[in-house]
Parts: C-alpha cells; structure tokens; sequence
C-alpha cells in the first residue's frame, strides 16, 4: 500500500484510536518511520493526546450551584417555603388533615355549633364544654331511654308467649273430644274455666306492667327513675 | 467505531442515564429538590466545557449558569428519544457557546488574527485569579491558552472528544452533524492544537 503525508494526517485519529486495518498500519507505520515530517507530527499529537486526558476538570466558586438555585427556584426561603408546601400534598399529610377535619366537625357538632347560623361565641372553649357536656348527657339519657323501650318491648313479648304456650300445653293433655258434648255448650265439671281465668290474669297482669313503662316512658327525661 | 468503555464504565453510565431521567422526571412534577440534585451532578461538567471553551472562570460561571437557567425553563422539551438527558445538556451548553462566541466576535474590533489572539489574552487575564496566573506557566495552562486559539468548530470537538470523553455518537448528537465530519473536525483540532502548542515552545517529553 502506498502511504503519503496527506494519509498520515487524515487517519491519524484513526491511528491514534487503533482503528487502522492491519495493512494500512503496516503501510503507516512503515511510512512515518521513514519521513522527517510525519514523525514529528505524530508524536506531537500522541503528546497532545496524553496531555489533554491527564488535564484536572477545574470547579466553579463554592457559591455557583446556589446562585444557579436562586435564579432558578428562588431564593433559599423561598426554596424552603416550597419544600415545605411541597410536603403538604403528601398522602400522609392529606390523610391526617381529613381526620383532624373530621374530628373538628364532629366536635363542633357534638357541642351544638350550627353550621348554618355559625356564631363567634359558639366557640369559645366554655360554650364548647358546656354544650358538649349537656349533649353528651342527652344523648346518654336517649340511650338509657331506648334501652328501658327495648327491655319493655321483649318483656311483654315473653308475657304474651310464656301466656300463649301454657294454654296450649294444658290442653294438649286433655281427651281430644267429647262426643257426647256439643261443641261450646258446658256441664258445669269443665276444669277449663280456671285455666281461661288465668290466662286472663296474666294478660291483665301484662297491660298494668305496660301501663306502668308507658307512664313512665311519657315523662321528661329528667324526671325518669328506673323501676 | 472502537468503544473506550469496560463493563463497569457501561453499567455506572446506565445507571447514571436513569437517575438523570428520573431526576427530569420529579422536575417536572414540581420538586425542587431533583432540579437541585440535577444542577449539582452537572454543574462540574457543564462548567469544564464551558471554562475549556471560554479559558475565562467568570465569562464560564456567566455561561453555565445561562445553561442551567435555559435547561430549566426547556426542560419539559426535553424527550428521553432524543439520548441521555447529559447529552441533552451539552447539547443545549455548545448552542449557547456558539452564540456566545459569534456574539463576542462581533463585538471585537480587530484588524488581524494576531491582534484578536491578543486581545483574547488580555480577557483571559483581566478574569483570572492570581492562583490562575501561575497555572499559565504550567503545562495545562499552556494547553488552555492554544485550545482558545483553535477555530470554535474544531475546539468544541476537540473538548467533547478529548477533555470530556464523549463517543463519537455523542458527539454528533450534540453537533448535529454527520459521523463523518466529526471524525473530520476532531482529527484536523488536534493537529491544529499541536501544531499551535509546537509554535508556544511545547515541546513532547
């Protein structure tokens, strides 16, 4: 292969970077050994080369990356201000201010602020307390009050049962029919008649204890004693 | 092309390429924090094209932070298709340099080349440090002051290729010009840079 100066020059990056097929690295070399011109020039590039990879990057002034910061995002208050309002809008935080919302709203609520005619006295710590506290006793009364209405309630309930069953086991034991007897007529040795006076007392004994619950369930909440 | 790359380089690269588009990605949900993050995992990158590009601290801090400033208000145009979110970055750095340039050139009023070398040292100097000064006399300093003095297209290629280690791909990415060219520019900038350091006395050991 025939090499000149001008080959030289123009592959030598390519010498330099190794990427010379093995012909024409014969043929490079072979001629940069033997010419004044291009031996100089390829020593002094291989010089450069070394030189310019062993050169120290340099750094910039300590205050380069704040003033950079500053001109972008703004000055350092203003970049913690935005941190910090950034840190607003995690989940965390959403989640806590929901439920502090939440128990704000049920505590006002609770304490007999009105939301639709709110008052700056509603909300003094005393009004608050106070309100709440005869909330809480009302609302403890009302719960007193529903379950004295429930013993009641399933209190007849078991009357009326107990009432209904016992008749009809007695007359379970009786002989199924008479047919001499005819149907609602009585001999005078019937032992029903008791059994029919009784049913009737438990029943009567049922409606006083009724009554009793229902005079007591119509007074004010106050003036309600448990019997 | 031949990679420069070893499986430890390709994975830290990859991983790199993630966080760097996860990092996009909490920005433009509105989290400061990631911007931050990203500003300072680019900010030593950034600075070094710029300063290598420039040989001056403040006109580089000046550009790179223009960088920082432009990156932040596009960053939603950003689309991860287009390669790493860095080379993205260096794209939108070399735009800026070129501007930068073409405008400082304008504002030059110059007869000669020699003139203008001149007047590019004396801007060098007015901006450095003292501590900068005495780099001048070193080897890297020698290297900087020939770099300001290769054409821009030839010294941008040079700095990705050479002082910031991007592969060719990248490099045309960032350029946006065909592979061939940027074989082309990278070989003509370093013997032009050799040769300038030749004329500078630099002799290879």
């Amino acid at each position: 292969m025939n090499w000149t100066c001008e080959l030289t020059e123009e592959r030598l990056s390519d010498y330099l970077d190794r990427l010379l097929q093995p012909a024409e690295q014969t043929a490079f070399d072979h001629h940069v050994n033997g010419c004044a011109r291009c031996t100089p020039l390829v020593a002094s590039v291989s010089h450069l080369l070394t030189t310019l990879r062993t050169l120290e990057p340099v750094d910039p002034s300590p205050r380069f990356v704040d003033s950079v910061l500053t001109a972008t995002l703004g000055a350092p208050s203003w970049r913690n201000m935005r941190g910090w309002l950034r840190g607003l809008s995690s989940p965390r935080f959403i989640y806590g201010a929901a439920s502090v919302a939440a128990t704000l709203i049920l505590v006002l609520y609770t304490s007999g602020f009105s939301f639709k005619k709110p008052r700056l006295a509603d909300l003094s710590p005393v009004a608050i307390y106070h309100k709440a506290n005869s909330q809480a006793h009302l609302v403890y009364a009302h719960g007193v009050k529903f379950v004295s209405d429930l013993r009641v309630v399933y209190e007849i309930q078991s009357r009326l049962r107990q009432d209904n069953e016992l008749p009809s086991t007695e007359e379970g034991t009786l002989p199924k029919s008479s047919p001499s007897q005819d149907p609602g007529r009585t001999d005078g040795t019937n032992p029903a008649a008791p059994r029919q006076q009784n049913r009737a007392d438990g029943i009567g004994r049922s409606l006083e204890i009724l009554a009793t619950q229902f005079t007591l369930l119509s007074l004010p909440v106050g003036e309600r004693r448990m019997p | 092309m031949q990679s420069r790359l070893e499986p430890h380089q390709v994975k830290r690269l990859r991983n790199s390429l993630e966080q760097d588009t996860q990092l996009v990605q909490q920005c433009l949900q509105g989290d400061g924090s990631a911007w931050e993050e990203l500003v300072r995992r680019h900010t030593r990158r950034i600075y070094n094209i710029c300063y290598r590009f420039t040989g001056n601290r403040t006109e580089a801090e000046d550009l790179s932070q223009d960088v920082f400033l432009r990156v932040y208000r596009t960053i939603g145009s950003y689309r991860s298709a287009y390669g790493g979110f860095a080379t993205w970055m260096t794209s939108v750095t070399r735009n800026l340099l070129i501007d930068h340039y073409r405008r400082t050139k304008r504002d030059r009023v110059t007869d000669s080349i020699e003139d203008k070398i001149l007047v590019v040292e004396n801007k060098e100097s007015a901006g450095r440090r003292p501590d900068e000064q005495a780099l001048l006399g070193e080897l890297s300093g020698q290297v900087q002051s020939a770099l300001t003095r290769l054409s821009p297209e030839l010294r941008e290629a040079v700095i990705l290729r050479d002082l910031q280690q991007l592969e060719y791909g990248e490099i045309q990415q960032v350029l946006a010009v065909p592979e061939g060219t940027v074989k082309s520019r990278i070989n003509r900038g370093r013997i032009e840079l050799a040769r300038i350091l030749q004329q500078m006395g630099v002799r290879p050991s």
